[in-house]
């Protein structure tokens, strides 16, 4: 009891000498900012305070938007806090603006880090960064998959940053059998520029699939090839014609005239929200072929013409069961 | 390993370039070591700071004859290593004087040590060597071709090194050559032109351009250079400090700020070789700050041992010593 008694005594003492303390502090703040008071003029806190504003619109200026990122970026770019800050945009884009609906994710999409193989729709990466944020969404807590971008658009001013911080990197070799060997999935759109440039009148019919990269790519790393059919992306910017000697002064390798650019100018931009729907088709495993058929070039050649068939038949098998293009 | 070393290692080890910040400090290193090897320098000046610590000789790599003279130097002091490290931290405006140093003098020394049976040869490179370029891989190994930059002299003259050097090497096929090629190195202490241009608080880079970079630390690199010299590694290895970071995080994490230029304004002005003269980047460092030349470390972390400074911290080494310096 006595001891107890003791205990309490002490407690309070110090609590005693704890508001001493803190009445002092405060003793102490208060003749500070007194002091102050006298020094600071009080007109310059009502006014504007050029040179933080100046500093502010310099500082926007020369990131254009880039300020917010975190101190930590993976090997390609990638920055989590950029994405869990689009990530709304991007929920927004899929459910509300283009509607997306995602078949056969779960049931044919392997764990193990494939190479998703889509077609290629308009100049702006919508499609990819959309069936990455479908894959991710479906499948938390496995790696976000990576798309590749044309060089052409990762070659852009402003471009590069944006598109490495979500997931973008340039399309080659090297970089998608690195992204597969250390467990990331990729996108890729092996109909490249030819793919991105397809008029309105050529829309869901896939060109070829440049010189069978992703084939290679899929023997060398032994990752799955999943073919995924992108249906309603490519009515987004309906390329009506496309203007081609002012583009090249530009660096872009057309310029595309769409019924809204450049008539709307920047609101041209704006992708129409047409309905989407994302297939992903049954793995295509190249497991037995073996890696040593890299150098087999008409097996190659073979296998990305059955993969482009296979891709085919999945996008018009979509356009057959689709009921309208903007319902 | 460590027997291995002891077995292998050198007696007797050359320095071409011992005057410059990677020589002197590889020729410390070395006294240090448990059994120090006998250390030769080959340079312009004598450096005062190793008087008595090294054997001096005084061999100029630019005058026509360097290659007999070095090998007599080489058989006369029984050398069976050469580091070679005499290549220019900074471009001059001398663009001759340069070329006659780092590809002739190369090659006078590539010939000396043909002449004079030394077996193994230590060259410090650069993965600047690959050149930045849109077209790069997000990671260059050490198979990529070295395709410089046309505007750099310095990088070409280096690019002609390492073919001169890749063809001697066939030529002798017993000869152990290790390539180190570093990406840009930061530290307390190092300083070259790609430092200077990150020490200012504000620092220019390219609007719409944000890179992925890569450093080294200095005392990595020399740990790096000490394993190479007294170990068994032929081969080319990159050497880079683990992780990237891209330069706008770089810039605020020191709190400096960029200054961003259009880029056709600045290619105008970047194209002038002479401005080094004056203190400014040289042509075609620009580029280096727009496309990506990271390099895959993987090859050398396995040779040389995990680096003990990551990217960041390298940076951050480099930024907290220049802070100290500011209030010195």
């Amino acid at each position: 009891m006595e001891e107890i008694g003791a205990d309490a005594g002490e407690a309070s003492d110090e609590a005693d000498e704890l508001d001493d303390v803190r009445r002092a502090l405060r003793a102490l703040k208060g003749e500070v900012e007194a002091r102050l008071r006298g020094r600071v003029p009080t007109s310059r806190a009502a006014s504007v305070d050029w040179e933080e504003l100046f500093d502010r619109a310099r500082r926007s200026l020369s990131t254009l938007g880039m300020v917010e990122r975190s101190g930590e970026v993976d090997e390609f770019g990638m920055d989590e806090v950029v994405l869990s800050r689009a990530a709304r945009l991007f929920d927004f884009l899929m459910d509300t603006w283009w509607r997306i609906e995602t078949v056969g994710l779960d049931a044919s999409t392997p764990r193990t880090p494939s190479l998703l193989v889509a077609n290629a729709s308009g100049l702006l990466p919508w499609d990819a960064i959309m069936i990455a944020h479908a894959v991710a969404r479906a499948q938390p807590g496995v790696e976000r998959p990576r798309f590749l971008v044309a060089d052409w658009l990762i070659t852009l001013p402003f471009m590069q940053p944006r598109l490495a911080c979500i997931g973008g990197v340039r399309a080659c070799r090297e970089n998608a059998e690195r992204l597969l060997r250390s467990g990331r999935p990729v996108v890729s759109f092996p109909e490249g520029v030819k793919g991105s440039t397809k008029a309105f009148r050529e829309r869901y019919r896939l060109k070829r699939f440049g010189r069978g990269g992703v084939v290679r790519t899929a023997l060398v790393t032994g990752a799955p090839l999943v073919p995924v059919a992108v249906i309603g992306a490519e009515e987004t910017h309906p390329v009506l014609f496309r203007v081609t000697t002012l583009a090249r002064l530009a660096g872009l390798p057309f310029l595309p005239v769409t019924p809204t650019f450049p008539l709307l100018g920047p609101l041209g931009l704006i992708p129409l929200p047409s309905h989407w729907q994302i297939r992903f088709g049954p793995p295509l495993d190249l497991g037995p072929v073996g890696p040593e058929a890299v150098e087999d070039e008409l097996l190659v050649a073979r296998l990305t013409e059955e993969l482009r068939e296979r891709l085919q038949g999945m996008l018009s098998q979509g356009l057959r069961e689709r009921a309208s293009t903007w319902g | 390993m460590v027997s291995e070393a002891i077995v292998d290692s050198p007696s007797c080890i050359a320095i071409t370039g011992l005057g410059s910040f990677f020589g002197q400090r590889l020729a410390l290193r070395l006294q240090a070591q448990p059994r120090p090897p006998v250390v030769v320098g080959l340079d312009l000046r004598r450096p005062y700071r190793l008087e008595g610590q090294v054997r001096f000789h005084r061999v100029d790599l630019t005058d026509p004859a360097a290659g007999s003279r070095l090998a007599e130097v080489l058989v006369r002091e029984r050398v069976e290593a050469v580091v070679h490290a005499a290549f220019r931290r900074d471009p001059t405006p001398d663009l001759e004087y340069d070329h006659e140093l780092e590809t002739v003098g190369s090659l006078h020394v590539m010939n000396a040590c043909a002449a004079a049976k030394v077996s193994r040869l230590v060259w410090l490179s650069s993965t600047m060597l690959y050149g930045p370029r849109p077209d790069n891989p997000n990671f260059l190994s050490e198979q990529h071709p070295l395709r410089g930059h046309p505007d750099a002299h310095t990088v070409r003259n280096r690019v002609e090194s390492e073919e001169l050097l890749a063809r001697w090497r066939e030529r002798h096929p017993d000869a152990e050559v290790t390539v180190l090629r570093s990406c840009w190195v930061m530290g307390p202490s190092f300083e070259d032109h790609v430092v200077r241009h990150f020490e200012s608080p504000v620092v220019p880079t390219l609007l719409g351009y944000d890179p992925l970079l890569q450093f080294v630390h200095e005392d990595d690199l020399l740990d790096a250079l000490v394993r190479a010299v007294l170990e068994r590694h032929p081969g080319v290895y990159n050497l880079v400090g683990r992780g990237v970071l891209p330069l706008s995080t770089l810039l605020s994490l020191a709190g400096k700020r960029s200054l961003p230029f259009a880029v056709p304004l600045f290619y105008r002005l970047g194209r002038w070789p002479h401005q080094s003269a004056t203190g400014d980047p040289p042509a075609g460092f620009y580029d280096y700050l727009r496309w990506l030349w990271v390099a895959d470390g993987e090859r050398g972390w396995e040779a040389f041992g995990e680096p003990a400074y990551s990217t960041r911290e390298a940076w951050i080494s480099f930024v907290s010593s220049r802070r100290m310096r500011r209030y010195r």
